[in-house]
């Protein structure tokens, strides 16, 4: 109970802390993203053909573009407080929708890709390191880097070419067969078809990252001081390895799964523009290139409170699997 | 070079071919997946001539007319028109018995509203279009009069459902046009209505049962894709997920493979509206282009021919003059002209600075600056880094610069912080709405897109440009435009580079999607997928 | 120092990478003695097969030589991975050895800027410094730094909480060492072999996010590098795969050679391992 209780109460102080944090993000990123030349109107009259003076005057009081920064910033804040993420320039509907829409099909990508990816490093990294430097080590971490040192566009566009056109197996890009529009399980099956090449591509690229990050771990831990003591305790290499040396080398690699989710959002632009994934990426991309400001604030915005969590979480975990580290 | 002009001749036959095989009875039915790229910001066509915009809209909007392939009128919501002797009044009969998408019926008050209130207002290019009308009157729901200033014989051009879609006036009245709903929920007269919009995905617009052309048209649905990566729209055409890919969606050395798949075709019909050309804006008030000498040879050292071929594969021709060679057919283009020589001649290019006194200096330099590139797509880099060679073969030494979209529109545009610029413009279908733009010094405007950045003035070019607008007798109107394309090849403010010819790439499944002389822009009313 | 490079050698795959490396290397330096000429002038015949027209891996769209440019391209890309790479590590190990050191207040306050810096994404967060500062060699540099030394933070400062309650620390303090001395002499060494791989998948990393921005076009226009000449070929794959595959391959053995030479001075380096090899 007392353990309990001194655990929810870290998690509060953490998520309070939290809070400075994200308003520093909020501030920080709004001046970062002030520092580009140009803005969302200067893009859409660009892109309309020709626009007036007027015209673009009127359409940057509509946006609030015309206040002063501080304002505007004071506006953004107040929005923000209230749950309120503003509407977006270019696609002239709240910002909050628009995130969400994407949000779904960049969890399924990026959930889809870390468990593949950890799940396959952990594996790999272990046979690795329990045969080292025999010939399987060696070649599995050959085989880690080669798919991390490709870069993902040409991974992404070979598979394409051979599975899709080649072999047909697997659709080219998207998340849905459009011409079909399919309803229920039918949908979920299509959604999963085409989530297969993107979340492959994505996952090559982390596998040698934990592959290598286990096999070292695995390595760092066998040396330790408690491997020989329960050595000497008379315990098989086998319990060793598999029970005390696994449980603490998988620290790192949570710790890296958890620094990775909030990278993995941002790190998918390339997938998602090869696959035409409609991820969060693409549309942050897309944000930035319009100066679509409000956008591109709610979607960093977004990203930041899920790192935070993520980091919480990773804590916690952290302190199950490692007792010597403390919460206080 | 002989091997892809002998490609084009295929292609060509294989267009015609094509046409022949349509005699066929055509299907209903079916969904016609195609490429918008980049996703359209909205489906506004009234308030923005954007070009993914332009791909969806016109399907949904119709125009008083449509054009065929060789730019005659065809009536649309206009079922006729009378132009009077003086050219000062033109009378349009509307179409009876047509429907909105929401049902409410169309009558002379949505053209008189769309004309008057929004697009002479609100439209990029609206305000030249029907800059000479100055009311529209109604006797009746089914007749407009629309009454001029000075004839506008380029007005009847611009009348098609991209350049000038009739928007329902009971859905704009009485609202700012540029915040209304409607962007986002077009509804139109047109053949298909829209239906949905997944942002990032695609736009979906399913068929308008009230169509006015009777039986029309056949295809159910029709789904615009969103595909960011140009390889991947490729094998998405050649998976048969897309049926047609038009305005560079699939990259020039893509679509010369896929011709020579089975079932895939390609084209260059349908932008004859269009006449994009390719261009170089010097800023003529900054040393070194305040020098025409020093614009001239730039014109002359660029080998046109070996852009055409290494870049864009083939699809192309050398500018010969300010305007494109497309307008020859109207008697307002002149060939023959100094300065634009195909395959560029360094001997002369250095001559000409010699002789202006433009010498090098003791490293060989005789000018340096930095060369702006449009940011839309990997070719126009290709381009710059041609041109930076080239340029340095007569000492002319460059540095690329590549910003994005809203950066280098605000450097060209507004702060005019550029020397060189690469850059492609529309012509359009008459030099008053496309060209005019370019030269004027009333279209020296400081903030706004895709007009006269080089800032160049010249009294007598402005008084043959208002000349050349108004003039009706056709005789007259080629021999000012004679005098404004002489002008213009002598000082280049702007040096085209070459008429760009545009591709659109098709599965052989899809027919009679060639029949207006929009091409991609166009309703697609008439399409027709073979199951 | 003669002990270390017994140590290195035992691992055949890291002298291998080493081996690479120095190629890669010495074709950098040499880059200007084989191929005189600029790498972006127009050599000949555009999209010559490799072999062809004397390009020996072939010619791109506009007739540039591909070996040329992988060979100028070299310096460009080690230039960018190694500089970035040594900017983000300084960063990162002085944030998370201080961070994880101290604790408290200070970590709490370094931690949190950590934190701000990791919760834009990454890859994003490059492209908006590369789009702010124009792109540019340098603004590339900056770029990846910036986004990379979070990584090392949180891996030193979990490292530094997990040692600094070790008893060879409370050793160290029980005689009285300065805390510069604890943390540069004693932990830091301790801790540095996960921070050699670190640093050597992010030389690696660095090299393909200058080739991930050269794909979405933020590359530097006049400066080749491997990126570029990915940038520039990457829509001729299918017609003319050499023109960003070799420097797709020059990639990839680099990044190779990078992560195998971290791995065998992580090996080499790390005492513990010793006596099992």
């Amino acid at each position: 109970m007392d353990h309990f209780t001194k655990r929810l109460r870290y998690v509060l102080k953490r998520l309070l802390q939290a809070v400075p944090i994200i308003l520093a993000i909020v501030i920080v990123n709004f001046f970062l993203l002030q520092l580009a030349e140009g803005d969302a109107v200067d893009v859409l009259a660009g892109e309309a053909g020709s626009a007036t003076p007027e015209y673009m005057a009127e359409l940057r009081a509509k946006f609030g573009l015309d206040q002063p920064l501080i304002v505007q910033l004071g506006l953004y804040l107040k929005n923000v407080a209230l749950f309120d993420l503003g509407y977006s320039f270019r696609h002239e509907m709240p910002v909050l929708d628009l995130v969400l829409d994407r949000f779904f099909a960049t969890m399924l990508l990026m959930v889809s890709t870390i468990v593949l990816a950890v799940g396959f490093g952990i594996l790999l990294g272990l046979l690795a390191a329990t045969g080292l430097n025999t010939w399987r080590d060696t070649a599995i971490s050959i085989f880690a880097l080669i798919t991390y040192a490709t870069p993902l566009f040409w991974v992404g566009l070979m598979l394409i070419v051979v599975f899709s056109l080649n072999l047909g197996w697997f659709p080219t890009s998207g998340m849905e067969n459009i011409a079909m529009f399919y309803e229920g399980w039918d949908r979920v099956w299509d959604i999963a078809h085409h989530l297969v090449l993107p979340t492959i591509t994505l996952s090559l690229f982390y596998l040698a990252l934990y592959t290598r990050l286990m096999r070292a771990s695995m390595l760092e831990q066998a040396g330790q001081d408690y491997v020989t003591t329960a050595r000497a305790k008379g315990l098989t290499e086998r319990r060793i390895m598999f029970v005390h040396v696994l449980r603490n080398a998988l620290l790192p690699v949570v710790t890296m799964a958890g620094v990775q989710v909030g990278a993995l959002i941002g790190g998918s632009v390339i997938v998602e523009s090869v696959f035409a994934w409609p991820g969060l990426g693409m549309l942050a991309f897309e944000a930035l290139f319009a100066r679509d400001l409000n956008l591109l604030l709610g979607i960093f915005l977004l990203s930041a409170l899920l790192v935070v969590a993520v980091n919480l979480v990773v804590d916690i975990i952290y302190s199950t699997l490692d007792p010597r580290i403390e919460v206080e | 070079m002989s091997g892809l002009n002998w490609l084009r001749g295929a292609l060509m036959a294989s267009g015609l071919i094509a046409t022949a095989l349509t005699a066929n009875a055509q299907q209903s039915g079916g969904t016609f997946v195609y490429l918008v790229q980049p996703e359209p910001p909205s489906l506004a066509s009234y308030l923005s001539t954007s070009g993914p915009i332009g791909l969806v809209a016109p399907k949904i909007y119709d125009g008083l007319f449509d054009y065929d392939n060789d730019l005659n009128i065809v009536p649309a919501l206009a079922e006729s028109h009378e132009v009077s002797e003086d050219g000062k009044t033109v009378t349009f009969n509307l179409r009876q018995g047509v429907k909105w998408h929401d049902g409410e019926p169309f009558t002379s008050a949505d053209v008189q509203f769309t004309v008057m209130e929004v697009l002479k207002k609100v439209h990029p290019r609206g305000p030249n279009s029907f800059r000479e009308v100055t009311s529209i009157d109604t006797p009746d729901d089914h007749t407009a009069v629309f009454n001029l200033e000075n004839p506008a014989p380029y007005m009847l051009r611009a009348l098609s459902g991209y350049e000038s879609p009739i928007v329902p006036k009971h859905l704009l009245e009485g609202q700012d046009p540029r915040s209304a709903d409607l962007a986002n929920n077009p509804v139109g007269t047109g053949a298909y209505k829209f239906t949905e919009w997944k942002k990032g995905q695609y736009v979906r617009l399913d068929k308008n049962e009230d169509y006015w052309k009777p039986g029309l048209p056949y295809i159910d649905r029709v789904v615009g894709r969103f595909i960011p990566d140009a390889s991947t729209r490729t094998a998405a055409m050649e998976n048969g997920e897309v049926l047609y890919g038009a305005y560079g969606a699939i990259p020039n050395i893509d679509a010369v493979r896929l011709n020579e798949m089975d079932g895939i075709s390609v084209t260059t019909d349908g932008y004859s509206m269009i006449n994009p050309m390719a261009l170089i804006e010097f800023n003529t008030t900054k040393p070194p282009f305040d020098n025409p000498a020093v614009r001239q040879a730039i014109s002359l050292v660029i080998d046109r021919e070996f852009l055409i071929e290494n870049i864009w594969f083939g699809y192309g021709k050398p500018a010969t003059s300010a305007l494109s060679s497309n307008y020859a057919p109207t008697g307002l283009y002149k060939d023959g002209l100094p300065n634009f020589p195909q395959n560029g001649d360094v001997a002369a290019a250095t001559a000409v600075l010699d002789e202006a006194g433009v010498t090098p200096d003791g490293d060989g330099v005789r000018a340096s600056f930095t060369l702006d590139l449009i940011p839309y797509g990997e070719d126009w880099r290709r381009a710059g880094e041609y041109m930076k060679q080239a340029l340095g073969e007569i000492g002319i030494q460059v540095d690329l610069r590549y910003e994005d979209v809203p950066t280098w529109i605000k450097r060209i545009y507004a702060d005019y912080d550029f020397q060189m610029n690469v850059n492609y413009f529309y012509q359009l279908p008459d030099p008053v709405l496309g060209v005019h733009r370019q030269y004027g010094t009333d279209q020296i405007r400081q903030g706004t897109a895709f007009v006269n950045s080089s800032r160049y003035s010249n009294p007598e070019l402005d008084a043959l440009l208002a000349a050349g607008a108004t003039e009706p007798d056709a005789e007259k109107r080629s021999a000012i435009y004679a005098d404004i394309q002489k002008i213009l090849a002598n000082d280049l403010p702007v040096a085209n580079v070459f008429e760009m010819e545009f591709l659109t790439v098709y599965n052989d499944k899809l027919r009679d999607h060639a029949t207006s002389a929009l091409g991609a822009y166009g309703p697609f009313e008439r399409a027709w997928i073979e199951q | 120092m003669r002990n270390f490079w017994a140590l290195f050698r035992r691992n055949r795959s890291a002298v291998l990478g080493l081996c690479i490396l120095a190629i890669v290397f010495v074709v950098a330096a040499t880059a200007q003695l084989f191929f005189p000429e600029d790498p972006f002038s127009l050599a000949g015949k555009s999209m010559s097969p490799p072999g062809a027209e004397g390009f020996l891996l072939g010619s791109d769209s506009l007739g540039r030589d591909v070996a040329a440019g992988i060979a100028h391209g070299a310096k460009t890309s080690l230039l960018i991975g190694l500089l970035a790479t040594l900017v983000a590590v300084v960063i990162g190990v002085l944030m998370g050895a201080i961070a994880g050191y101290y604790g408290g207040l200070i970590d709490d306050l370094l931690m949190r800027i950590t934190e701000m810096f990791q919760t834009i994404p990454s890859f994003i967060f490059a492209i908006l410094l590369v789009a702010i500062m124009k792109p540019s060699i340098e603004s590339i540099v900056v770029a990846i730094a910036v986004v990379s030394w979070p990584a090392v933070a949180r891996l030193v400062r979990g490292e530094f909480l997990s040692l600094k309650n070790r008893e060879f620390v409370q050793a160290c303090h029980t005689v009285g060492m300065s805390d510069a001395r604890i943390i540069l002499g004693e932990i830091l060494p301790n801790c540095l072999s996960p921070v050699i791989v670190i640093g050597s998948l992010m030389v690696a990393t660095a090299i393909l996010i200058e080739s991930g921005l050269a794909f979405l076009g933020l590359g530097d226009p006049n400066i080749m590098s491997w990126g570029f000449q990915i940038g520039a070929g990457r829509t001729l794959l299918r017609s003319a795969w050499w023109v960003c595959t070799f420097p797709g391959i020059a990639i990839l053995l680099t990044v190779l050679a990078i992560n195998l030479v971290g791995e065998g001075l992580n090996d080499a380096l790390n005492p513990r391992l010793r006596e099992r090899t």
